[in-house]
């Protein structure tokens, strides 16, 4: 049973489908403003590249790589917000691409990112921990699973409490005055401001949220995969991190989290399709503008499922209670 | 307890503001009047910080506040019931309220929620719907009552009475005159003149972005150009 569940290749998708929901979710903060930004890819590289090299050159460890990785990539969102954020729509979905490709070729160029050769090596998150917990005396075997086996599982559920943790977050943040902000500057901004938002911070703040949580997932992606090379982080990677919140919706953060989860695991179940990916990528974009722009899930869908949740738990007492008068 | 001195201002290369002086005292309701395409909303804008004028100053209760944001301009009590109204329509009457206290955190946020629903008790009754489901008239009544949440001591009124049948525009001028009497001084830009005038202490005409005649509501109603351009009088009587 363990064999099949804990196949490798299963484990690696669901990591894979744990970083793209925060992928999802860097895209949505900064789109919860009405921001469009492109530069998502550019910051997870920062982020990774980051994490790779403090933990690999510095000897950090880890958590304060990961820490530095999305840090640094949040300073970086703040240095290209500030300029940037004067432009809106299309002009800053434009500069902010523009500035993850300049980041890629930065980094294909630099000497201690070795190029496009990429950075090997990396420290592995479940392989670490499970030398950790070696030396404590806990071993794969006490739960009667392979070496391999037991750290996918652990890298999953550190992956799994990780993305808990970032949905929570910025759930409550939504609810919060900041999250009010948001809400006001992405609903009318002229609006915002005259009713004495300062809608510039909120904006910056926003990119600057949005550039943390892309870094942080990058440098969870570099000690999950163990090896980077900056075309990890093109230009698709931008369209593909898009595509999540086209798809999912953007309007609510269950949208692009649900997109994440669905694009990454399709094209798995679908292996046949898997070489036309970005082909359906395309015509799934034209398909959602033309019928769905909010994409599938809006408050709509979500108010729908909330009430048929509400009417399960409600309806299974008083079936108890029709069954006992009975 | 406003001063506004030779302010330009630009869209692209086109001069919007050809050097405007205003003055507003303590206490009164000034109005400016002017077709459309004047620069009514351009001043207004400016005044409340969401344009930068080219030229000119504005001074603010002695405090020189050209330079300043528009957020930092709410703080100090100015604030703008923009044209058109700009309610929030995806959020609740209630929370289109709380964000019009947005910058205050004092304790007494709640008693002017109460305040305003005193003041208007249909957003009393709609308090949870959204804003965005009322009608025009109602949602006029929201934008002032959001700009009074900010306890501002100057209320910016950019076109109150736009797109509102003529029963509920003089309910809205009713509701203008009495924040007045309350102790709020009102700037209110209109192209509904007569009524405007009605309840100005002051008035401003302004015909493309130039001020061509000021005075008190009296003297612009004998002046015959005005009633000839804007009150569709003249000749015959």
């Amino acid at each position: 049973m363990a064999d099949i569940i804990l196949n490798p290749y299963y484990m690696q998708i669901a990591s894979f489908i744990l970083i793209n929901i925060i992928l999802g979710i860097s895209i949505y903060i900064t789109l919860s403003t009405g921001l469009l930004s492109l530069g998502s890819a550019g910051f997870m590289s920062i982020g990774a590249y980051t994490s790779a090299l403090v933990t690999m050159k510095l000897g950090f460890p880890m958590p304060l790589g990961i820490v530095s990785g999305a840090m640094v990539a949040a300073l970086a969102g703040i240095l290209v917000g500030i300029p940037t954020l004067r432009l809106s729509g299309v002009y800053l979905a434009i500069a902010t691409l523009g500035f993850g490709e300049v980041i890629r070729v930065w980094f294909n160029n630099l000497e201690i990112t070795r190029g496009a050769l990429g950075i090997p090596g990396i420290p592995q998150m479940g392989r670490e921990i499970t030398g950790s917990l070696r030396e404590f005396g806990i071993t794969p075997d006490m739960l009667g699973l392979r070496a391999n086996q037991f750290s996918a599982l652990i890298l999953f559920f550190i992956l799994l409490i990780l993305v808990i943790l970032t949905v929570w977050f910025f759930v409550r943040l939504q609810r919060s005055r900041i999250g009010r902000a948001y809400a006001a500057i992405k609903a009318d901004e002229e609006a915002a401001e005259a009713m004495g938002i300062n809608t510039t911070y909120y904006k910056v703040l926003a990119f600057a949220q949005g550039a943390l949580v892309a870094g942080f997932a990058g440098a969870l992606y570099a000690h999950t995969t163990s090896f980077i090379n900056p075309g990890d982080f093109s230009y698709h990677r931008a369209v593909e991190i898009l595509i999540f919140a086209v798809f999912g919706g953007s309007e609510v953060i269950w949208g692009p989290i649900f997109g994440a989860a669905f694009l990454t695991l399709m094209p798995e179940v679908l292996r046949g399709l898997a070489d036309y990916r970005f082909m359906i990528y395309g015509v799934l974009l034209i398909v959602m503008m033309a019928f769905r722009p909010q994409g599938i899930i809006d408050y709509q869908v979500l108010d729908w499922l909330k009430k048929k949740v509400k009417r399960n738990k409600s309806a299974s007492p008083l079936d108890k209670q029709k069954g006992g008068d009975a | 307890m406003l001063t506004v001195k030779g302010l330009e201002a630009y869209y692209g290369n086109i001069r919007a503001l050809k050097g405007i002086d205003l003055d507003v005292k303590e206490g009164s309701i000034v109005t400016i009047i002017g077709a459309n395409g004047a620069g009514k909303t351009t001043t207004m804008k400016a005044i409340s910080g969401l344009l930068n004028p080219r030229n000119g100053s504005i001074q603010f209760m002695g405090q020189d506040i050209t330079g300043l944001r528009p957020d930092q301009r709410v703080s100090m009590g100015i604030s703008l019931v923009p044209e058109g109204r700009a309610i929030l329509s995806g959020m609740s009457v209630l929370e289109n309220l709380e964000m019009g206290a947005y910058h205050r955190n004092d304790q007494e946020v709640k008693q002017d929620l109460e305040n305003v629903m005193d003041r208007f008790p249909i957003l009393r009754e709609r308090i949870h719907q959204a804003g965005g489901t009322l009608s025009g008239g109602q949602q006029q009544m929201l934008a002032i009552a959001r700009a009074l949440m900010a306890r501002p001591k100057l209320l910016l009124l950019d076109e109150p009475s736009m797109g509102l049948a003529p029963l509920i525009v003089a309910d809205i001028f009713k509701i203008i005159q009495e924040i007045n009497q309350e102790g709020t001084t009102v700037l209110l830009v209109e192209q509904n003149v007569k009524q405007a005038l009605k309840i100005a202490d002051y008035a401003y005409v302004l015909e493309t972005g130039k001020i061509v005649t000021s005075g008190t509501a009296d003297e612009l109603l004998d002046d015959s150009r005005v009633v000839e351009a804007y009150l569709g009088g003249g000749h015959s009587s």
